[in-house]
């Protein structure tokens, strides 16, 4: 199917400010190389490994080789001073590069490191992301209140879904997580027949994020 | 001018003219113009806290009565800004309450408040009245205590979105019994559960201004009905927490308090809605102009009954439970509709929870001839799709589109979608806000920089091939104040061919893509009216080489040099960056 869209380059557009290009400063990043020319990940050897950041995985660097070569093709043919109106349709040059980099892309978990994910994404706001769904029946959530006090008390307060009150339970006299739910149950009247299957307790990390307590060790 | 008008004369025609691009215009005119405006100047807007000293800002506008602040960059509502970056509003309250003791107004938005500093506004303005705080952190109920103690003539106490440390709710009390002015107040982002009903009831019940009140999760059910009696005046309402055992005299209650109120245009909160309680408020619907369910975790079915009974709809916030069918509803229901906010019940999941996709923008698109602002996160979207999208509605002024998975291709023809979002910069003429996702070569850059003329912010992330991308967006975009950039393979080239731009620009964010240490360094020398702040955390950026990749760099022009309050892990590249090094 086409997608006709009527698209046309201008000539160079007038600027209300001086242009000016800090490229021409004698700076040369990487020899030899014309403007917009390759990014500079792959000149960064000796550093790539200091350079790994923590959050995000950087730029892709599968598709890159692909990349150099088809960039070096557009350059030759971009920025003509006018042009007629071109119709785009879906047949694009270089379509084997194409096919090639769509193939890399979609293959999007270089991202993620560890399962970890993406730090803030998607773009949600933190409180956001403590809109929970009801999983089944209720679960009980523990807030840690240590937010930037000094965190010598270990009393963190234990709020059920459907009660509005919430009590205090000291942390530090709990060693595992069976005398905690139990120490709770009896807290919020829950009694054992239907306690253990339909409650499940989160608790709020410094992210802001709910996690399942057991699937963190107790510690 | 030889001729021209007495002073008094054109101030009284400037006191007309309210708006901030206005007044910087008249300003320009010439110095008498320039003098006279200064003085008669009442609303100051500051985009950037650091692009302007608190001095600088007295010195120019002595009888300012509202001031409007803005801090940290817009990525750090994602947490992409490390904690202890700025932002902090002491050094300003500090300067105005010496020199403005009769300033009323402050609204601050992303800015580290402290109790100090609230305490220093209750002090120093006797006649303070409105303290808007948005996304805001650092403060605690003391400070706010102290607010309500002190501020005798407060009209407007708004805290959206903030972090606040709850120590008491007891805070409220300190409101004195004799204080009446109230007309506004949002607590909604208040965590306690000990929120002190008796307080908050006497409080609304004594402020017979009251227009709006936006209460927080803490406040059950079966409370509300009691204060809506109380405040049959309220325009706009946030429910606490929608849910309770249902029972019919508590519902019964809840229906005839919405309906006592007979001035309601705008609801919030409805956070755990159970949904039987959901049809007490069809009695209000038909006048409702705002609803914002995006805390509600109902499903389609509900949703769609509530939105079938709001025929003025102008603004829905809303979860994707909503679903593609439910907004085929809204497109029909809702003909006033001008801006739609789908948020993702699930955006960490890996698959699909809810079937919403590109179908329900499109149909929106198709059948709310008004709308003009969107924010939508989904799973899927096509270039035929947004095409479609960008014909049907070329008044889109604000478009932010968020695929969930980054890189995500055309569903259909596996292309990028590029085409897309070309379509949208082209037929929406008046664009001012665009934020990109899915899969984008430099392609779509190239289109942005052609015909978004009018684009005043813009959100890249995962998205080109190269320099060239960047190059087009700051060479194109005539009208871009705003750029903010993560994830994305633009290096040294395009900053430095363009860096006369970042002077027109309030500011450019980038964070994990390929601008090197040098560049930044040469930036900063040689542009002194740009701040350019090295963000990493990893160590001093030149204890790794120079072509190495800075983490997160935010650029920004400002009059006041570098700032002074900086944490260990930025650094500032200033004019003797290239020297000292």
């Amino acid at each position: 199917m086409e997608l006709q869209l009527g698209l046309s380059l201008p000539s160079t557009p007038i600027f209300p400010f001086k242009m000016l290009d800090l490229n021409s400063y004698g700076y040369e990043l990487r020899e030899g190389l014309g403007p917009f020319g390759i990014n500079v990940n792959n000149n960064c050897d000796s550093c790539s490994s200091s350079c790994s950041s923590s959050s995000s995985g950087g730029a892709d660097d599968g598709g890159g080789g692909t990349k150099k070569r088809r960039l070096l093709d557009e350059e030759n043919r971009i920025v003509p001073k006018t042009l007629p109106l071109l119709f785009w349709t879906n047949q694009r040059p270089n379509d084997e590069d194409e096919a090639k980099d769509v193939d890399d892309h979609s293959s999007s978990a270089i991202f993620k490191n560890d399962g970890e994910g993406l730090v803030g994404w998607p773009p949600v706001k933190a409180w956001r992301k403590k809109v929970r769904r009801r999983v089944g029946n209720v679960r009980a959530a523990v807030e840690n209140s240590c937010g930037g006090r000094a965190s010598s008390s270990t009393y963190v307060k234990v709020k059920m879904e459907g009660n509005a009150i919430a009590r205090k339970i000291d942390i530090s006299r709990h060693h595992s997580f069976e005398s905690l739910t139990t120490t709770l149950m009896r807290m919020f009247d829950i009694s054992d027949e239907n306690g253990e299957k339909s409650f499940k307790l989160t608790y709020l990390d410094r992210e802001g994020d709910w996690l399942l307590a057991e699937d963190v060790p107790w510690r | 001018m030889a001729f021209s008008f007495p002073d008094e004369v054109l101030e009284h025609v400037f006191s007309f003219i309210q708006s901030d691009k206005d007044r910087n215009a008249v300003s320009m005119v010439c110095k008498s113009w320039y003098e006279i405006e200064r003085w008669c100047r009442r609303k100051v807007f500051v985009g950037n806290c650091y692009a302007v000293s608190p001095r600088m800002v007295i010195r120019r506008f002595p009888e300012f009565r509202s001031i409007e602040l803005k801090g940290k960059p817009h990525f750090a509502d994602f947490n992409l800004v490390p904690d202890g970056w700025g932002g902090y509003v002491f050094p300003w309250i500090e300067e105005m309450a010496g020199a403005y003791p009769w300033l009323e107004e402050i609204r601050l938005k992303r800015m580290v408040v402290t109790d100090e500093s609230l305490e220093l506004i209750a002090k120093s303005f006797k006649n303070f009245k409105v303290l808007v705080l948005s996304s805001c952190e650092g403060f605690s109920t003391d400070g706010l205590a102290a607010i309500a103690a002190s501020c005798k003539n407060l009209k407007e106490l708004d805290l959206r979105d903030c972090e606040v440390d709850d120590l008491s709710a007891h805070w409220l009390s300190h409101f004195p019994e004799t204080y009446t002015s109230l007309v506004s107040l949002n607590i909604s982002c208040l965590g306690s559960d000990e929120v002190s009903f008796s307080a908050l009831e006497r409080l609304v019940g004594r402020c017979t201004n009251l227009k709006t009140l936006r209460l927080n999760r803490a406040v059950p059910l079966d409370k509300i009905s009691n204060i809506l009696r109380h405040a049959p005046q309220l325009v706009e309402f946030g429910t606490g927490t929608y849910t309770a055992d249902v029972r019919p005299d508590v519902y019964s209650d809840l229906a005839g308090a919405f309906s006592s109120c007979k001035e309601l245009k705008s609801l919030s909160g409805f956070w755990d809605v159970v949904p039987d309680y959901l049809p007490a408020i069809y009695p209000v619907c038909s006048k409702l102009t705002s609803l914002n369910l995006s805390y509600a975790t109902i499903q389609s079915p509900d949703l769609i009954k509530l939105v079938s009974h709001c025929p003025n709809l102008q603004r829905l916030l809303v979860l994707d439970y909503i679903e593609d069918s439910g907004l085929e509803v809204l497109a029909s229901s809702c003909k006033d509709l001008q801006e739609l906010r789908v948020f993702p019940s699930d955006p960490f999941g890996a698959e699909p929870n809810v079937s919403l996709t590109e179908q329900g923008l499109v149909a929106v698109s198709l059948g709310c001839p008004k709308l003009q602002s969107v924010l939508y996160f989904c799973r899927r979207m096509s270039n035929e799709a947004l095409v479609t999208i960008a014909r049907n509605r070329p008044n889109f002024t604000r478009f932010r589109l968020c695929i969930i998975e980054p890189k995500t291709a055309d569903y259909l023809t596996l292309e990028p979608l590029d085409v897309g979002f070309g379509a949208i910069v082209q037929y929406c003429k008046d664009l001012k806000r665009l934020s990109l996702s899915g899969l984008l070569t430099d392609r779509v850059f190239e289109y942005i920089g052609t015909y978004a003329k009018k684009l005043e912010m813009l959100s890249v992330a995962f998205a080109g091939d190269s320099d060239l991308g960047l190059h087009h967006v700051l060479s194109g975009c005539e009208s871009l104040r705003k750029l903010e950039i993560r994830d994305c393979p633009f290096g040294d080239k395009a900053l430095l061919a363009n860096a006369a731009k970042l002077e027109t620009m309030r500011s450019l964010w980038m964070s994990s893509c390929a601008v090197s240490f040098a560049a930044c360094k040469l930036l900063g020398q040689k542009m002194p009216r740009l701040n350019v702040e090295v963000i990493d955390e990893r160590g001093p950026p030149d204890s790794r080489p120079e072509n190495c990749p800075v983490d997160k760099l935010y650029i920004y022009r400002s009059i006041a040099g570098p700032r002074c309050d900086m944490p260990p892990f930025v650094w500032t590249m200033d004019e003797d960056s290239g020297l000292r090094l």
